[in-house]
């Protein structure tokens, strides 16, 4: 058994060379973020006749009802498959009886089976199980979502690659796009409008709100990724129906809006000259982009969103101290880290490291994990929950403001609460850290 | 296998988390997925943990198990790196556990002194949160606690205090105001805010006082059987309790005391133990008296949580508040016996024992209790069915998590647990005269919005996060009855308190006789039929 020794792990970092001769660190991801299970928090909402089923333990559990702050509804449409130590010695689990159970409470038209630890350290099939699982009626997909593989955001990735047998297979003719990522309808509706007045046919999102309504995907498709986690089906569309990938920015901020209305547009053979509406969009965001400027930024990894994040910061004028991430795809993401370059880009990140960085740079903002806000907070730090980010209305145009108040909120609120002395009013709130 | 979806008690992880995250320079170390640190979040969210919680993950990938890697040795090496905890604790998760890794060679590697180092490899598959914690407090204790001396003047050890307990920080200060009434000193309050060398002088105390059934009663146990401590495992929760166990705190102190010639201790005029040193040190006594009260004599409670909680609010509401008891249940399978013990008398049926939150939703629904004491998932089954309800243990919402005093232990423990049952039950005479007479100014009691405390605010904000949660819970999902609107008035003339029950009633019995509407007619029909 090799042993990855403490003492010397930070000489262990490589750099990767990427084009545009951007700098990738890599650390060892001894981190602080959920597991691809977190998904279900927001795909059982997104997807209103699905049923999220989660073969896993009590801690998968206890995590979705804790961490994510989940409560059980009348009829709450996920559930965990709870293995127990009964269970741990058997082949192969069955599921009948519980697939029984969930189809005669809640009829879904698709059951999402996701894996978690536990069950892949066993050697489940899962690929097998939900074959064996699935009628014509109901499909059993399986959606691999373990933390032995799987942060956060990656596993919507899993889902959507499950989902893609279920778009139907779009003739080649009419070229249309297709946006690739979970919104609310607000914002998907603000997308399809803004597409449309620019002359490009939409055929859908992947995902719709209905599963079967997901959209037709073929040749002369253009998928338009509208959230950053999502390169795997991306790849797996391209290979598998020959559709073509807009590799662009990621529509937040006026900068990255622009880009991406562009760069689609040109996809369709249509020159638009977006100039005027950017310059437009920062004007409407220059008391915030004012207050951002030269403040220094730093972004623990959490969500997969950080890379469009800070090169909306950058654009703003932040100096943004360092960009973390947990996954980094050199060709899905070439764009945003085209755009970061001179920024401190870090994949899988050491969390001890970063905490003695940003101790010494001391930055003016830290966007960082539900885990470790408040205790940033607590050493003085202006934080922001990267969570937010997720599950704001900040995608093109009408998301640029939105977008920018939830950088600039924490800043100025924390300039108008008065001074603080933590010697006196931390006295007695966490014992063990005095 | 079962289909689960919320579950009462945490795992083993989150126990031994509890312990160390407690405690001074201790680390935990999971060895685990990525994400199994999620665990984290509780304690920076609900506590609002101003530093960083003493836990790290040693990240177990996909990748590093084909390759036959460990990332455990650097993990731990990192860890004292930057931490300098004085002790770490390698916890495996679910996952891990299945591996059959050799923990202790693997945190041998790490170079570290065994001293500085303690591998807790529980069963996750079979211990749970608080036995988990439990277990591993009672095993730093062996590990630390040394013979010395006993303090001069009489001291006691507050033992099973632990992050994220019930409304601790409150309790912690009731007893330590009440402790320091009779000229008590506390020697070492453990694990909340104590380091390794606190627990090796916990044997210089004179007395061990380990009020909850779940986390510290081993350690209590483990100390009186080493060191001949004696302790008292009682909860004060409620005026007679608190009395009986101050008596008992002085009589066991005294005991000692008079072995070393320290002159005893005496109980002082109780108006000592009030906040201003003047009054009565609570209101229950007389408030139980009340001609206000009386009207709650008939109100029927259902009580479910842990087996300390569950049993003391059993006897408080019965035995302080003349509450009538129609059942009580608990999670805590392992203390099931205890309980049943304890509530001998208590009860009309048998004791309630599951960990399906499903089983103790459906009692509810079937008695339409007038309030029932329980965790957050009991509030919020209640909240669907409009029945009062207060959270009396764990697991609890970020609404338990308040920055004000309220105690549940001791005088002061009394009557923040009275005001709560007061404020949850319905306002009783006032309620009943308008309902009596009319459905005037009614509205706002089908608009459903409680006023009560416990309450949950309108944003929805989850336990940890205000940004998921969503409630999609509709009536109509449950395949309701229509009602025609004669039969809707004619509902409302029905007086409020049993109106959920009589509409639930009428709805099966139209089901019953076939019809899908509840008319005018099939409402007297029920009536007649249901002696209502």
């Amino acid at each position: 058994m090799e042993l990855l020794r403490g003492s010397n792990y930070q000489e262990k970092h490589f750099m990767m060379q990427v084009s545009g001769d951007v700098h990738i660190i890599k650390e060892d991801n001894v981190t602080h973020s959920f597991c691809g299970l977190a998904c279900v928090g927001w795909m059982y909402q997104k997807i209103k006749d699905s049923f999220f089923l989660v073969l896993g333990t009590h801690t998968c559990a206890h995590f979705l009802q804790n961490a994510l702050g989940m409560m059980i509804f009348a009829k709450p449409r996920f559930g965990i498959a709870l293995m127990e130590e009964g269970d741990l010695s058997k082949n192969e689990p069955t599921l009948e009886e519980i697939i029984r159970e969930i189809k005669a409470d809640h009829n879904p038209s698709v059951i999402f089976l996701l894996s978690s630890c536990t069950p892949e350290v066993m050697k489940v099939d899962f690929k097998g199980l939900a074959h064996h699982l699935s009628t014509a009626d109901v499909p059993v997909l399986f959606v691999p979502a373990s933390g032995l593989v799987y942060n956060f955001t990656q596993a919507e990735d899993s889902v959507l690659h499950a989902l893609v047998p279920f778009c139907p297979v779009a003739p080649a003719g009419q070229k249309s796009v297709v946006f690739l990522g979970s919104v609310n309808d607000a914002t998907a509706d603000d997308l399809r409008a803004e597409a449309e007045e620019l002359g490009i046919h939409v055929a859908g999102f992947l995902p719709e709100s209905r599963f079967d309504k997901m959209p037709a995907i073929g040749p002369d498709t253009v998928l338009a990724p509208i959230q950053p986690y999502l390169s795997r089906v991306a790849v797996k569309l391209e290979r598998e129906r020959g559709a073509r990938v807009l590799h662009s920015l990621f529509p937040f901020g006026p900068d990255g809006t622009r880009a991406f209305w562009e760069d689609l547009a040109r996809e369709f053979g249509i020159t638009v000259d977006l100039r005027d509406r950017e310059k437009a969009a920062w004007e409407k965001i220059r008391t915030q982009t004012a207050l951002l400027h030269g403040k220094k930024v730093f972004l623990t990894a959490d969500t997969m969103m950080e890379l469009p994040l800070a090169r909306f910061l950058k654009s703003a004028g932040a100096d943004v101290v360092e960009c973390s991430s947990a996954y980094i795809n050199k060709k899905f993401h070439a764009r945003e880290l085209e755009a970061l370059q001179g920024v401190r880009v870090v994949e899988q990140p050491n969390f001890h490291r970063q905490l003695e960085d940003v101790k010494r740079i001391q930055p003016d903002l830290i966007v960082t994990s539900l885990m470790t806000a408040n205790p940033f907070a607590g050493h003085g730090f202006v934080v922001k929950w990267s969570m937010e980010f997720m599950l704001s209305p900040i995608h093109s145009w009408s998301g640029v403001i939105p977008l920018a108040n939830l950088f600039v909120s924490p800043l100025n609120r924390r300039s108008k609460l008065p001074a603080f002395d933590k010697e006196v009013w931390l006295q007695g709130v966490m014992p063990s850290a005095e | 296998m079962r289909l689960a979806f919320w579950l009462y008690e945490g795992t083993a992880l989150h126990g031994i988390s509890r312990v160390t995250n407690s405690m001074k320079r201790v680390h935990t170390v999971y060895h685990a997925p990525q994400g199994d640190d999620y665990i984290t979040a509780t304690y920076s969210m609900l506590e609002r943990t101003p530093d960083f919680p003493g836990l790290s993950i040693s990240v177990v990938r996909g990748r590093d198990l084909a390759q036959g890697v460990s990332r455990l040795p650097g993990t731990l090496q990192q860890v004292d790196h930057h931490y300098h905890p004085d002790l770490t604790v390698i916890a495996p998760s679910c996952s891990t556990a299945l591996l059959q890794e050799d923990l202790h060679q693997l945190t041998a590697h790490s170079g570290l002194p065994p001293e500085k180092t303690l591998v807790y490899a529980l069963n996750p598959f079979r211990v749970s949160e608080n036995e988990a914690a439990d277990g591993l407090l009672t095993e730093l204790v062996k590990r630390y606690a040394a013979p010395q001396e006993k303090t001069a003047l009489p001291s006691v050890n507050l033992l099973g205090f632990t992050s994220l307990g019930f409304h601790l920080r409150a309790n912690l200060t009731s007893l330590r105001r009440m402790l320091q009434t009779l000229g008590i000193t506390v020697n070492v309050v453990a694990p909340w805010g104590a380091g390794i060398d606190d627990l090796k002088k916990l044997p210089a105390a004179w007395l061990n006082i380990a009020p909850y059934r779940e986390i510290g009663l081993t350690a209590a146990e483990y100390l009186a059987e080493a060191f001949a401590m004696p302790a008292i495992y009682e909860a004060p929760i409620g005026v007679e309790p608190t009395l009986a166990w101050l008596r008992s705190v002085i009589e066991k102190l005294n005991k000692t005391g008079a072995e070393k010639g320290v002159p005893p201790l005496t109980l002082p005029k109780l108006s000592a133990f009030s906040l201003d040193g003047l009054s009565s040190p609570s209101g229950v006594p007389w408030f139980a008296r009340t001609a206000d009260m009386e009207s709650f004599s008939n109100k029927r409670a259902f009580v479910f949580g842990d087996a300390t909680h569950t049993v003391a609010i059993v006897k408080f509401l019965r035995d302080e508040l003349g509450m009538k008891i129609i059942g009580a249940g608990t999670y805590m399978e392992r203390h099931a016996e205890w309980v049943r013990k304890e509530l001998e008398g208590y009860l009309p049926g048998p004791l309630v024992v599951t960990d399906r939150f499903q089983d103790v939703a459906k009692i509810i629904d079937d008695e339409m209790p007038d309030l029932v004491c329980g965790t957050q998932m009991e509030r919020h089954s209640c909240r669907k069915l409009d029945v009062p309800c207060m959270v009396i243990c764990p697991p609890t919402h970020i609404e338990n998590h308040l920055l004000g005093y309220y105690p549940f232990f001791g005088f002061d423990g009394s009557d923040v647990i009275a005001d709560r049952v007061y404020l949850s039950c319905k306002l009783g005479l006032e309620k009943h005269l308008i309902d009596f007479f009319g459905d005037a100014g009614l509205e706002y009691e089908e608009n459903g919005v409680s006023q009560s405390p416990e309450a949950e605010p309108s944003n929805g904000n989850g336990q940890v996060s205000n940004t998921v949660s969503v409630d999609n819970d509709s009536a109509a999902e449950d395949g309701e009855m229509k009602w025609t609107d004669d039969a809707e008035t004619m509902l409302k003339k029905v007086p409020f308190f049993v109106r959920k029950k009589v509409r639930k009633n009428t709805d099966t019995f139209a089901r019953s006789i076939g019809e899908s509407i509840v008319t005018v007619e099939v409402f007297r029909k029920a009536k007649e039929s249901l002696g209502g």
